[in-house]
């Protein structure tokens, strides 16, 4: 357990540094053919945690819900309780490598959050972030 | 001069207490899905102790021979009368008349135990000769009979207690020691017959022991009834699991299906988001292996106990689901699975069979609250 502090260390001064993956390069691109300038860590973190009030029950929900607030984690489904993958790539290999399932994940999951879909720059800001879990 | 003479041979006697065993075990196992393989020994057990019985009361000794209690029904009537005019060691016309009958009675109970667990659970020696509306119908004439069997076995025992009453000596006691007393010098005692006894004990022992040792020593995913998997489509798997559980197409009607997939941007507050082509081939799965391709017993039942006007779009409210869960005490804030989380308590949920006998209540140390 002495590592944990040193790799801790590691991951922060090497995150801003972490490889964007083919696919979500791809997807970035698209994000700026639709005018996107930058992309934010820290606002897709902030979208991360926000707490949205759902219209109908007032019922409050974020991404942590399923996910966890540590990414690394092991996280479950709210509704189902269904056990779901770590989301940080740094742990899950299988993580944000086919376009197609990101889109997918990200329309669903921001209807449920949000009650709404993300704009291309939310979407990009929480790629960024979670590229450097 | 009073002396005791020995009436009921060894084997007559263990036969005797080995069906009250059987008889009582299978009653206390009935009706719960998780103990249906203890069911189905005691079941098998009492119809090969009947059948021995059947033996037995042709080369038994004389007291166990069917030819020393073959009465008319004007000899019932005339011992119910004058009971005093009656004077024989074996069993009283009345008595003899309660053996028949629940002899036959449990020929019927076990043998419509038999074409139930054929028909409707598709198991045993009798698999796929019958369908599934046979299998009620079987499993109707199983329950209705075995009823009918505790009320003559409580007759029985009523005559059994107003004889030894009226005869001051306990006719139970003497179906343990064998003995009843006498005051007719020249009545013989029977022979015993421990060899055979003993090998009908052993036997019942040793059949045990090779039935259940699967649930005494193997891992806690023992399947008591091994079932041949169900159709498969990876797709379904793949888009359905995420989530939760793929809930196999067998557990809801074609109707509910059609219905899910209509609404699948609005699928329980998650938006589906399935393109035409995946999702044309689901519901090609869904609508070739629906509940009523009654590919299953739980396929049957979930569609048969349905009205036709009804849509249910979930598995746990369909009316058999509700009714085979509801002695569960599903406790809401702790560890205890969720009601979807079928996996946790039946150890088939993912091919989709749900066989009895393959599920579980989970116990405290399986859940710990750490979770
Ligand atoms: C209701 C539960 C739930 C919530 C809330 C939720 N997710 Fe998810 N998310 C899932 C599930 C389930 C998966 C797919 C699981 C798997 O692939 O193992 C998933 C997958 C993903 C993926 C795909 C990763 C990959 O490439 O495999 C991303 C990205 C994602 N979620 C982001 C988010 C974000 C951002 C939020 C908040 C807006 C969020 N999720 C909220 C349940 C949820
Ligand atoms: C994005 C997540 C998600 C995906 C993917 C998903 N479901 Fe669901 N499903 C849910 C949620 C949430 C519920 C409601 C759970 C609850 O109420 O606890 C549900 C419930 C159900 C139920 C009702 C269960 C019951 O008996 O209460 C069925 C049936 C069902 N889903 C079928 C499917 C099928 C078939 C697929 C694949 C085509 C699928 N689902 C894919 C989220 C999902
Ligand atoms: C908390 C544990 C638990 C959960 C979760 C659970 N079940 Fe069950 N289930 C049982 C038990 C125990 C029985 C046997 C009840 C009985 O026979 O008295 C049973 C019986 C059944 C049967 C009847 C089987 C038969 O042949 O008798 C079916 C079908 C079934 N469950 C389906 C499901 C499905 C589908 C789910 C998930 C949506 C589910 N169960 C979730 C415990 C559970």
């Amino acid at each position: 357990m002495k590592l944990a502090p040193i790799t801790f260390l590691l991951t922060l001064t090497l995150s801003p540094f972490i490889q964007a993956t083919p696919a979500v390069e791809e997807l970035f691109t698209q994000y700026r053919q639709k005018g996107i300038q930058e992309f934010s860590a820290d606002l897709g973190k902030n979208l991360y945690f926000q707490e949205f009030k759902l219209a109908g029950t007032g019922e409050i929900r974020q991404c942590a819900d399923c996910h966890t607030p540590d990414l690394r984690a092991q996280g479950q489904h709210a509704e189902t309780g269904k056990i779901i993958e770590p989301l940080a790539p740094s742990i899950n290999r299988q993580r944000l490598l086919d376009i197609k399932e990101i889109n997918k994940w990200l329309k669903r999951n921001c209807k449920w959050t949000l009650g709404r879909e993300c704009t291309a720059q939310e979407k990009g800001n929480l790629l960024t972030f979670i590229q450097t879990q | 001069m009073i002396s005791p003479v020995r009436i009921w041979d060894l084997p007559t006697r263990f036969f005797h207490w080995l069906l009250v065993t059987h008889f009582t075990l299978a009653w206390l196992t009935a009706g719960d899905s998780r103990y249906l393989d203890f069911h189905v020994f005691f079941g098998y057990g009492f119809l090969g102790l009947l059948l021995f019985r059947l033996l037995w009361g042709v080369i038994g000794s004389h007291y166990a021979r069917f030819s020393s209690f073959c009465y008319s029904y004007s000899a019932v009537i005339k011992f119910l009368t004058t009971p005093s005019s009656f004077s024989n060691l074996g069993h009283t016309p009345a008595g003899s008349w309660a053996i028949w009958a629940l002899l036959f009675l449990g020929f019927l109970v076990s043998g419509s135990g038999l074409l139930t667990l054929g028909a409707l659970n598709q198991l045993g020696p009798l698999e796929g000769y019958f369908n599934f509306a046979q299998g009620d119908l079987f499993h109707w004439v199983h329950t209705s009979t075995a009823w009918s069997l505790l009320g003559l076995v409580i007759l029985h025992l009523s005559g059994v207690i107003l004889a030894s009453r009226i005869h001051r000596e306990s006719l139970i006691w003497a179906m343990i020691t064998g003995f009843k007393n006498t005051t007719c010098l020249n009545e013989q005692s029977v022979p015993q017959h421990p060899l055979i006894a003993y090998s009908l004990l052993l036997f019942i022992l040793i059949s045990a022991g090779g039935y259940f040792q699967g649930r005494l020593f193997q891992n806690p995913n023992y399947q008591p009834f091994p079932s041949p998997p169900l159709p498969q489509l990876s797709l379904w798997q793949s888009e359905c699991e995420d989530c939760h559980l793929a809930y196999h197409p067998t557990l809801l009607p074609q109707r509910s299906w059609q219905q899910i997939f209509a609404e699948q941007h609005n699928h329980f507050e998650e938006d589906l988001s399935l393109d035409e082509d995946t999702l044309q081939q689901l519901k090609q799965f869904a609508f070739q292996y629906p509940a009523e391709s009654n590919l299953t017993k739980t396929a049957w039942k979930t569609h048969s106990t349905l009205s036709s006007s009804q849509i249910p779009l979930r598995i746990t409210q369909t009316p058999y689901w509700r009714e085979q869960h509801q002695t569960i005490a599903w406790k809401q804030d702790s560890n205890f699975p969720a009601k979807l989380d079928c996996v946790a308590c039946h150890q088939d949920a993912e091919s989709g069979r749900f066989t009895a006998a393959a599920m579980r209540l989970p116990t405290a140390t399986d859940f710990p609250p750490s979770r």
